[in-house]
Order: C-alpha cells, then sequence, then structure tokens
C-alpha cells in the first residue's frame, strides 16, 4: 500500500473487462459500445451493476466524424451509467491506454471507488473517399502530413533507418508479422483469425518501402471495457481481482523529424521507466506484454524501449523467437496484437487490458494460454509516439 | 524559330542548339545571357515546352530570381505577370511586387519577369531590349497521358469545394508557416538553429522569430515511397497517376530535420546519406488556393 503525502493511497483492482469481437462489423456505435460493456459487466464473478460505478472514461479519436462531441455521455446513456460524471479521452491510438490511466488516477486520489474505463472506434463504416480521414489525421498535419506523410510512412521512415543504424532487416520484420498471426490464429475476438507463412508474408504488396501489407495492421471497428475497483471494495466483487501494479505514460515530440532519434521511441522508454519504477520490477519480471505493434517495426522497436532488449537488438529478438508464446523469454502480443486482433484506435489500449485480465486470471482460450503469467504489461503508443500510456498489471498487489 | 513573346522587349531563340551555356538549376534550364535570364522546364509535350507534374510559372519565377540572386543580381522588386502568386514569390525570394505591394511605385521596379507561351519565362532589368538564347537540347519528352491526367488532377484539386479529408491545415495556418516552409527561415538560440519554427523553449521563453536561414542542402537520413491507397487525401488524386509518393527524411548541416516530397516525381532511388537540395514546387490545393513548398531534388 503506497502512502502519499501522508495519506494512504488504494491500490486498483480490475474486477471486470470485455469487448467485441474486432474486424468490419455491422454493428453501429451505441451497440458496439453496449456489447463490450454488457462484456465486461457479466464478467464481474459476484453481483454487479452499473449504478455501482462512480465515474467514466472513454477513449476514442473520432469514428470518422460521426460524434464528435459528447461522445462519452452518448455511449454511457446506453450502457447503463447514466448520470455519472464521464469524457472521451483523446490520445490518437493511445485513447483507451490513457483512459485506463485516468480511471486509475481516479480511484489512486480517492475520488471514486469503481470507474470504467473503455474504448471504441467506427472506422470501416466510411466511403473510401471519407475512409482517408483516419490517414496521417494524428500526425504533425502542417509539417509530416504536407510532406505526405501518413503512418504507414512515418514508421517506413523508422524501420529503414532502423536498419541503416543496427543489424536488423525486413526479414526480422516477417517474423513480428508470423508469430502475431500465430497467436492471434485461436483469438475469438481477432479481426484477422488466419496463419500466415513465412513465405506469405514476404511476398505481401508495398504499402510503404520497406513496408508490406504483412507490415501492417488492419483498420477494425471494436470497443472493449474494464471495470476497476479500489481495494477496499474489490473483494465485493470477485475472489480473484487483477491489480494494476503501476502506470506510467509520458509524451514526446509529435513531428518524427523533431525527436533526437527516429529508431527510439522516448515516450515508450519514459512511461516503462515510471512504470516499473513504481512496482519495483524490470522487464525480466514480466511474462507476457501486449504491446503496440501498429507496424511491426513499431514492435520490434518497442521491444528495446521496454527493455526485453537491449537497444539495437530487436532485430536479433524477433529472429530468435523470443517473443513467442510459452517458447521465448516473455510473450509478446498473446493476442495477435494489433497485427492480428487488430486496431480499432480507441479501443486498442483497454483491449489490451482485457486480454491481459483474462491471461492473468487463466481465462482465455486454452491454446492461447501464456503458461505460469503472473505478471504482464500493456504498451499503448499514440500515433508515431507522440503518447505512450504503459501499465504494469499482477495476480499480486503491488507492495 | 521559337519565340517567345514578352511585355517590353523580345527574346528568341536562334534556330541552333547547344547546352553549353545551359545549367540545371533547381528541376529547370537556365541560361544567362549577359543581366538577363532565361529559364525553361525540362519538359516537352508535342512539340511544345510544358511544366513538370508539380511546377508553374509561380515555381519557375521563384527559381529564376534565386538564380539571379546566386550570380550577384539582388533582385528587390520585380514586375509580374497576374498569373504568378506575388506572395509566394515574396516569401521565397525576397522579392517584392506591386502585385504584393500595393505602396510599391511602378517607377521604383527595376526588374521584369517575362512570361512566354510555353514554360518559359525571362527575367531582365526593366530597360532591356532583345537578346537571343540557343533552345537546349537536354530535354525530356513527358508521356502523353501522364501530362493530360496530371493537368486534369491539378484542374480538379483547385476547384474551391476540393477539400481534404480528416486533418485540415487551415489558410491562415498555412501562411502562418510559409516563409519557414518556402526559405527554410529559422529560429536560433545560441549555437542551436530551429526549424520548423516553435514557440516557447524549455523554460518556458518565447523563442525569437526566425531571423536565420538554413542552408538549402542536406543528407538523406531515411526515406520512403508511400503507394497511392496510402497516401494524405490532398495527395489522393494524383497519387495514383504518379504511382505513390516519395519522401525523403533529411537532417540540414546546421541540425534540424524535416521531411520532404521528391521534385516533379523525379525517377530517383534515394540513399541514406545522399545530398539533396531543394526548389519551392506546388505541394497541393485547396479551396481554390495552391499551396507552395519546398521538395527536395537530388544533387547532380
Amino acid at each position: 500500500m503506497l502512502v502519499h503525502l501522508g495519506r494512504v493511497m488504494v491500490d486498483v483492482a480490475v474486477i471486470g473487462a470485455g469487448q467485441t469481437k474486432y474486424g468490419n462489423h455491422q454493428l453501429g456505435l451505441k451497440a458496439m459500445w453496449a456489447e463490450a460493456a454488457e462484456n465486461a459487466f457479466s464478467s464481474v464473478d459476484k453481483d454487479f451493476e452499473p449504478r455501482q460505478v462512480d465515474e467514466a472514461f472513454i477513449g476514442s479519436v473520432a469514428f470518422g466524424g460521426a460524434q464528435l462531441g459528447n461522445t462519452a455521455a452518448l455511449l454511457t446513456e446506453h450502457s447503463g451509467l447514466d448520470g455519472i460524471p464521464v469524457r472521451r479521452v483523446e490520445n490518437a491510438c493511445a485513447s483507451s491506454g490513457f483512459a485506463l490511466r485516468d480511471a486509475w488516477m481516479a480511484i489512486k486520489s480517492g475520488q471514486a471507488d469503481i470507474v470504467v474505463a473503455g474504448g471504441i472506434e467506427k472506422m470501416n463504416d466510411l466511403s473510401p473517399e471519407r475512409k482517408r480521414f483516419w490517414l496521417g489525421v494524428s500526425g504533425d498535419t502542417e509539417w509530416e502530413r504536407l510532406a505526405g506523410l501518413t503512418f504507414p510512412g512515418t514508421y517506413a521512415l523508422m524501420a529503414r533507418r532502423h536498419f541503416h543504424e543496427h543489424d536488423s532487416s525486413h526479414d526480422d520484420l516477417i517474423h513480428i508479422s508470423v508469430k502475431n498471426h500465430m497467436h492471434g490464429f485461436e483469438n475469438e475476438h481477432a479481426h484477422i483469425r488466419k496463419q500466415v507463412s513465412y513465405e506469405k508474408a514476404e511476398s505481401g504488396f508495398m504499402v510503404a518501402d520497406p513496408l508490406t501489407l504483412y507490415d501492417c495492421c488492419p483498420t477494425s471497428d471494436g470497443a472493449s471495457c474494464v471495470i476497476l475497483a479500489a481495494d477496499h471494495v474489490a473483494r465485493q466483487f470477485t475472489e480473484d481481482p487483477v491489480w494494476i501494479q503501476s502506470s506510467g505514460a509520458a509524451s514526446d515530440r509529435l513531428a518524427l523529424h523533431d525527436r533526437p532519434s527516429v529508431t527510439q521511441l522516448i515516450a515508450t522508454q519514459k512511461a516503462s521507466k515510471s512504470a516499473y519504477s513504481a512496482a519495483g520490477l524490470t522487464a525480466n519480471d514480466i511474462d507476457l506484454a501486449e504491446v503496440h505493434d501498429c507496424f511491426t517495426i513499431a514492435e520490434l522497436m518497442a521491444t528495446e524501449d521496454l527493455g526485453f532488449a537491449e537497444q539495437g537488438q530487436g532485430g536479433v529478438f524477433a529472429r530468435e523467437g523470443r517473443g513467442v508464446r510459452n517458447e521465448g523469454s516473455v510473450c509478446i502480443n498473446p493476442s495477435g496484437g494489433l497485427k492480428s486482433k487488430g486496431h480499432p484506435l480507441g479501443a486498442t489500449g483497454t483491449g489490451q487490458a482485457v486480454e491481459v485480465f483474462k491471461q492473468l486470471r487463466g481465462t482465455v482460450e486454452g491454446a492461447r494460454q501464456v503458461r505460469d503469467a503472473e505478471t504482464a504489461l500493456t504498451h499503448n503508443v499514440g500515433g508515431s509516439g507522440a503518447t505512450c500510456a504503459v501499465h504494469i498489471f499482477g495476480r499480486e498487489r503491488n507492495g | 524559330m521559337l519565340e517567345v513573346l514578352v511585355l517590353h522587349a523580345l527574346f528568341i531563340f536562334l534556330g541552333g542548339s547547344g547546352m553549353d551555356d545551359y545549367s540545371h538549376w533547381k528541376g529547370y534550364l537556365a541560361v544567362m545571357n549577359e543581366e538577363s535570364l532565361f529559364i525553361q522546364s525540362p519538359y516537352i509535350h508535342e512539340d511544345i515546352i510544358v511544366y513538370g507534374p508539380d511546377s508553374d510559372s509561380t515555381t519557375m519565377a521563384i527559381a529564376g530570381i534565386q538564380y539571379m540572386h546566386s550570380k550577384g543580381h539582388l533582385i528587390e522588386s520585380i514586375h509580374l505577370s497576374d498569373s504568378i502568386d506575388a506572395r509566394t514569390v515574396f516569401l521565397a525570394t525576397g522579392a517584392d511586387s506591386m502585385a504584393h505591394n500595393a505602396d510599391l511605385k511602378f517607377g521604383d521596379v527595376a526588374w521584369d519577369l517575362l512570361g512566354g507561351d510555353e514554360a518559359t519565362l525571362v527575367v531582365a532589368k526593366c530597360n532591356a531590349q532583345s537578346y537571343d538564347f540557343k533552345a537546349p537540347t537536354d530535354v525530356e519528352i513527358i508521356d502523353t497521358d501522364f501530362f493530360k491526367d496530371m493537368n486534369e488532377a491539378w484542374r480538379l484539386e483547385q476547384e474551391v469545394h476540393h477539400v481534404s479529408q480528416g486533418a485540415y491545415v487551415s489558410t491562415s495556418q498555412y501562411l502562418e508557416g510559409a516563409p519557414a516552409r518556402l526559405s527554410l527561415t529559422s529560429q536560433k538560440i545560441g549555437d542551436r538553429m530551429i526549424w520548423p519554427p516553435r514557440q516557447l523553449d524549455e523554460n518556458g521563453l518565447r523563442i525569437p522569430k526566425e531571423s536565420h536561414t538554413l542552408l538549402p542542402e542536406a543528407q538523406v537520413e531515411s526515406w520512403t515511397k508511400l503507394s497511392a491507397a496510402g497516401a494524405p487525401s490532398e495527395f489522393s488524386l494524383r497519387a495514383p497517376i504518379l504511382g505513390g509518393i516519395q519522401t525523403l527524411l533529411v537532417r540540414f548541416e546546421q541540425g534540424p530535420r524535416g521531411v520532404f516530397l521528391v521534385t516533379d516525381d523525379l525517377e530517383y532511388s534515394p540513399k541514406i546519406g545522399d545530398t539533396v537540395h531543394f526548389a519551392v514546387r506546388r505541394i497541393y490545393a485547396q479551396e481554390g488556393m495552391i499551396r507552395y513548398g519546398l521538395k527536395a531534388l537530388p544533387k547532380r
């Protein structure tokens, strides 16, 4: 139990978590959110009612403009969360990672006992021209977008530079793609449930040289929802909570060219350093990590920035299969990651928490279970690295 | 014999041709005759000199004035035709004009920029009479379909209702960044150059306005070619014709980095470490206004 400024600070547990399947949904916004919330509510082991929730934070980028204002109020209205303080949290693809952090802080501060954190995005119901809404919408509009950059291009620049500076190549990215499709194959919530061979991944058409289709996550619809509770009420709802041992977050320059390095995400390094420090852990203590692999190079760099591999050794890490479930030193993206599970921008951060909640409680599909999982990490990145939230979860309470 | 009719003087191509006097300058062909400059696009379509994919009379006027500056001819003011974006010329070169500055008097302007029917321009003193220029030989024939498709794409893009999807750069925001985008004006704190411009520093203090200019040469640190489907909506009409758009991440000698498109969709296979320089080109059009900026071209 932490003591801060002479006051006892509470610990925070995840008592329930649920999501929709990710993919190309027929459901609209309200129905998708309701499904994720319903799944989260019903996952609570003991009696739980939405009216017990004190506050809600919901991440989303913008639904392609469908509901830009008062998004959270619209959604909570349709999930039995009437009347409570709610707000939309927007930090690009890290929106719900930060919603989770805000929910955690609300309980930590003593202002709330039970808080919902969630996220949602509907990306596939736009016309082809309108779909370009999503391209580069979270980069530096004035200086990157007008140089033709969208995120595939930005990450392609990182990849080529990484290959130039370090022992890495596109072959290493193929290993990541193959692994994540293997992990996601049996995930009933995954957008793309198919195994991909090395040869297949090698032959993908070029999206942004050197990144091919098999290096890029899909455009997904989806919603996710987790329910957090203060330690003094958590046991009312479950005897088997998952504890949030720490939360770290940071930001960096928005534009790639303004950063000191284009082969490291400083925000990830800072956020994870803060999270490890607060939890009293190191990367070696992590059994599984849901890592933000919007592009395979993002996972390669994340394994370095999160400390699973030395700086510059992410290619070797991938090549040697050190992130493969129950084979490597740590399981990277047991859900299939953004590459296979999908990436409904605003839903991704809390979607990672849903996977971790189930993995640590041993309730995922049997073949996907990471053995002896005690400690897990989620890593949610906004855009090309301007924002990052890292959370560490455990079966045990922190401290 | 090819004639270029101009406002105040007659410039005549001699029937002969030769490249001896022509130099490649910012993607154009330029030749001087005493104090006059003839500059033209290197592209030919059906025996007519035409602009390349992202050039127009404004971008070539800027290149011409910059050429004169590089030869020691300081052009402080110049007469421009209506087809040239006088504000962009001023921001890129410092050359004022009556179209940009209503206080400027006709008699105070010492230089003319004279356009021909084709993609040719002459920069000359106002009192110049006529000079002869040989036609260049180092020209490239442009594919008819490509030429027509690009022109149609630009025409559609310049329609008033054409607005990008998602992220949007307003006219005022574009103009605020235009000096840095067109002429690499940068801020300076101690020995550190800052580009693009920033607001407050780490101490919360206002960073002084741009007072320096980056040297217009940089090294390639990385590059990519984005497929047409993945291009921002600003480029959605032209990217399929170009087969994608190519972007370079470069570092200037004085420290700052930037990302730039490649000029005129050149057949250029970049390598990390290449040296590039920059030329003003059309970037895209929105709400009837062409937005200009620097694009990179490999150093020959």
